[in-house]
């Protein structure tokens, strides 16, 4: 497995318009996203089903992919969980459920954010381009969070010299902590920081990348020591060194 | 204190076990039954072995008394005989006598003059035989038998070694020396041993029947209880959802009746939960299709007129206008959809709380802000009153914000343009967020329905706001999953007053609501000085 690209290689080059995957098996609707998506400047691919879906993502390898959870052939949840295997590009899942169970399995799969039907254009637009918008650099090139070393810049973490391999939004969220060491974060904080969410969200956007974060960075997930918990509040940065 | 304690167990045990009951009715009443037969019968016994005794003892002394006549009168005595012959006379009585009773070792012989007679030529000394206890013979007896000859009194007395006996008294007449009162005196030891014996085979014998009867009641209790035991605890695992449980049907008598009736019951009762559970996990299939299959087509709907809308200045003007009117209308039936969905997911019963700590006083506030820039369009004055609350209370945020939507929506509607004021308070057990306006208010039959599904105060009225008719009826339902209350009071141009009253702890009932409804009035005051 090769390592995973890390920002958003098409995008970064300025000249073409990030590529869009929509996976989703009713017509009329992927049609209409994609006209609302051309209207928004971007470039729409689509695949009307569950089993091609990870084929056509490996063919097109695009920016962003929205995926929508029931599917002909293999389910959502699968085909985000395929694709966070091989990639750490953005997943938007669209959902037509609210449902805790439903929403909470696909997060777990690995998809960054969640859309419910019906959506309008302007919240569908502004969640994509959340997901696309470049990392803010920082003033510093190199960050300490605990143990790690985090490489703004080059969107590398290390520990020592063991690379951990962080989906952008799992790096976003860590470099937020990081960059106000500080700073507790409330779960509202880090939606609108890191999901841009300006109202009040689902907080369990964060409880389960969170935890996603903490598997891959966490020496012991249970006892964590990079991402904090306090109690009532939040999280903040595990002191470093 | 052994009994303090015992005595309230032993009335649970009674009021608690049939079979303890049972049984012990059972041994009281045998028990006093044979109490009262075993006492007459031992009274009976008793009297008849005395009275025959004393039969037997008055033929004795008759014939003792005959035996000492006949001796005398065959030794006729006359003035000169010699005293120590006489007194030799009066020994040969003395034996005569004893050798004459039936029980000749326990028989005491006592031979007096009889006291009071003129001096006679001869006289004989008083003999009596060993041991005789001179004082059973008692002075009213001499004299009674002194006074009655030719015939022998009998006279029940103690002995000196607390033994029943009797005395038996007759006179004697003795040629040229008076007259004499031959004393028996009779041990009845014997007879009351006897008695003793039976009165002791009788108690043990009542005794033995009554453990006898108390033991066949205990297993014929046993025999019925069991399987109505046995019933009870089948129907009380039935209830507890362990649907297959039946109880073994053996024979044909009316312990088995109840085992198949019982068992038919659980039959058709599994019968309709397993059906009743398809009907529900079908209705939510349902739902959660219906969810599915109207959302998709409704969001390409949404996103082709709100392309439609974002371009309607570059449209001719009734083309315009039919792009706003698809962009409200669609966002109209879209929450109209939400609702419905919600509340099919209630009859369902397919929710579920997500509780988090939440500081209501601090949401209030935010649903008010949120609210605040309608109230202000209608000259309404939103104030929050929050003498209580300040902590975090275990709700599910998104349900709780969804009723305070629903509730400041309609005070707003119906206020009038009027103040409304939002209470939060809390106490022991609960917290409470009220919701007054001082509008045009609702009859108190109006009031009964609001909670109803679609339905409206009235018809004529027009609706600004738009809501979709569902949303007190889901605000009722979630205030319920929360184990708490929404209330209503109303009043024609007084206004109205809605109260959401949830526990403080989850699972732990509430016992009154902080807050009074009908409201206190002085709220108004306050209210009024303020603005």
């Amino acid at each position: 497995m090769h390592a995973l690209p890390l920002g958003v290689s098409n995008s970064k080059t300025g000249t073409m318009t990030a590529r869009i995957l929509v996976v989703d098996d009713d017509t009329a609707l992927a049609e209409m996203i994609g006209i609302v998506l051309r209207t928004e400047g971007f470039e729409p691919i689509f695949c009307a089903d569950g089993s091609g879906a990870f084929a056509a993502f490996m063919d097109s390898k695009p920016d962003l992919v929205l995926l929508d959870l029931m599917l002909p052939g293999k389910d959502g949840i699968q085909v985000c969980a395929e694709i966070r295997a091989e990639s750490g590009v953005p997943v938007i899942m669209l959902t037509a459920k609210s449902d805790t169970s439903d929403v909470v399995r696909g997060l777990e799969s690995g998809a960054d954010d969640y859309v419910v039907k019906p959506f309008n254009p302007k919240e569908l637009v502004a969640r994509i381009r959340t997901r696309l918008r470049p990392t803010p650099s920082g003033v510093t090139d190199t960050l300490q969070i605990g143990d790690l070393d985090v490489d703004v810049p080059g969107h590398e973490v290390r520990r020592g010299s063991a690379k951990i391999n962080l989906t952008p939004l799992e790096f976003e969220l860590l470099l937020a902590l990081a960059l106000k060491p500080q700073q507790v974060f409330t779960r509202e904080m880090l939606l609108e920081q890191v999901w841009g969410y300006h109202y009040k969200a689902d907080t369990r956007l964060v409880n389960v990348h969170v935890q996603r974060l903490r598997a891959k960075v966490e020496e012991d997930p249970d006892n964590p020591r990079i991402v904090m918990t306090v109690r009532g509040v939040g999280y903040r940065a595990g002191s470093s060194g | 204190m052994i009994w303090r304690n015992y005595l309230p167990r032993l009335r649970r045990f009674w009021r608690v076990s049939l079979q303890f009951r049972t049984v012990a009715i059972t041994v009281i009443l045998s028990s006093l039954a044979v109490g009262v037969i075993g006492a007459y019968m031992s009274v009976s016994i008793g009297s008849n072995l005395f009275s025959s005794r004393r039969d037997q003892i008055n033929a004795e002394a008759a014939r003792a008394n005959l035996i000492a006549q006949q001796l005398f009168d065959a030794a006729p005595t006359t003035d000169d005989t010699n005293p120590v012959e006489l007194q030799t006379l009066g020994v040969n009585v003395q034996n005569a006598v004893s050798s004459s009773t039936t029980s000749p070792g326990g028989t005491d012989i006592a031979l007096l003059r009889t006291q009071g007679q003129p001096l006679t030529p001869q006289s004989l000394q008083p003999t009596s035989s060993r041991n005789f206890p001179d004082e059973v013979v008692t002075p009213e007896m001499r004299e009674q038998v002194a006074g009655s000859p030719g015939r022998v009194l009998l006279q029940s007395v103690e002995l000196p070694n607390a033994a029943p006996g009797i005395v038996a008294g007759s006179q004697l007449t003795v040629s040229n020396a008076g007259s004499y009162e031959l004393y028996l005196v009779y041990d009845l030891s014997d007879a009351q041993r006897t008695l003793g014996f039976v009165q002791q085979t009788l108690f043990l014998g009542g005794l033995a029947l009554v453990a006898l009867i108390g033991g066949v009641t205990y297993i014929v209790v046993r025999l019925v209880v069991g399987p109505v035991r046995l019933a009870a605890a089948t129907s009380e695992k039935l209830a507890a959802g362990e649907l297959e449980v039946r109880i073994p049907e053996k024979g044909e008598d009316v312990i088995a009746t109840l085992a198949r009736s019982f068992n038919g019951m659980a039959d058709s009762l599994q019968q309709q939960i397993t059906k009743l559970a398809e009907l529900s996990r079908l209705q939510q299939r349902f739902v959660s299709d219906v969810s599915h299959e109207l959302r998709t087509p409704l969001t390409t709907i949404r996103l082709a007129g709100d392309v439609l809308y974002d371009q309607r200045e570059n449209f001719p003007p009734a083309t315009a206008r039919t792009a706003e009117l698809l962009h409200t209308q669609v966002q109209r039936f879209e929450v109209l959809l939400a609702d419905l969905l919600e509340v099919s997911r209630y009859d369902a019963g397919a929710v579920e709380l997500e509780v988090e700590p939440t500081n209501l006083v601090r949401l209030v506030e935010d649903a008010v802000d949120s609210m605040s820039a309608l109230a202000d369009e209608r000259g309404n004055n939103l104030r929050v009153v929050a003498p209580g609350g300040y902590f975090e209370a275990e709700v599910d945020a998104r349900r709780i914000r969804r009723i305070l939507r629903n509730l400041l929506g309609n005070a707003v509607e119906h206020g009038e343009g009027r103040p409304i004021v939002v209470t939060v308070d809390s106490n022991a057990t609960a917290i409470a967020i009220a919701v007054r306006d001082y509008g045009i208010g609702m009859t108190a039959a109006d009031a009964l329905k609001v909670f109803d599904r679609f339905w409206r105060a009235d018809p004529s009225r027009q609706r600004t706001i738009g809501g979709t008719g569902l949303g007190l009826a889901i605000s009722l339902e979630d205030a319920v999953l929360h184990e708490g209350w929404l209330e209503v009071w109303s009043e024609s141009g007084r206004g109205t007053c809605f109260r959401l009253t949830l526990p403080r702890v989850r699972g732990v009932p509430i016992a009154t609501s902080p807050i009074d409804l009908p409201p206190a009035e002085p709220v108004v005051e306050l209210e009024d000085a303020d603005a």
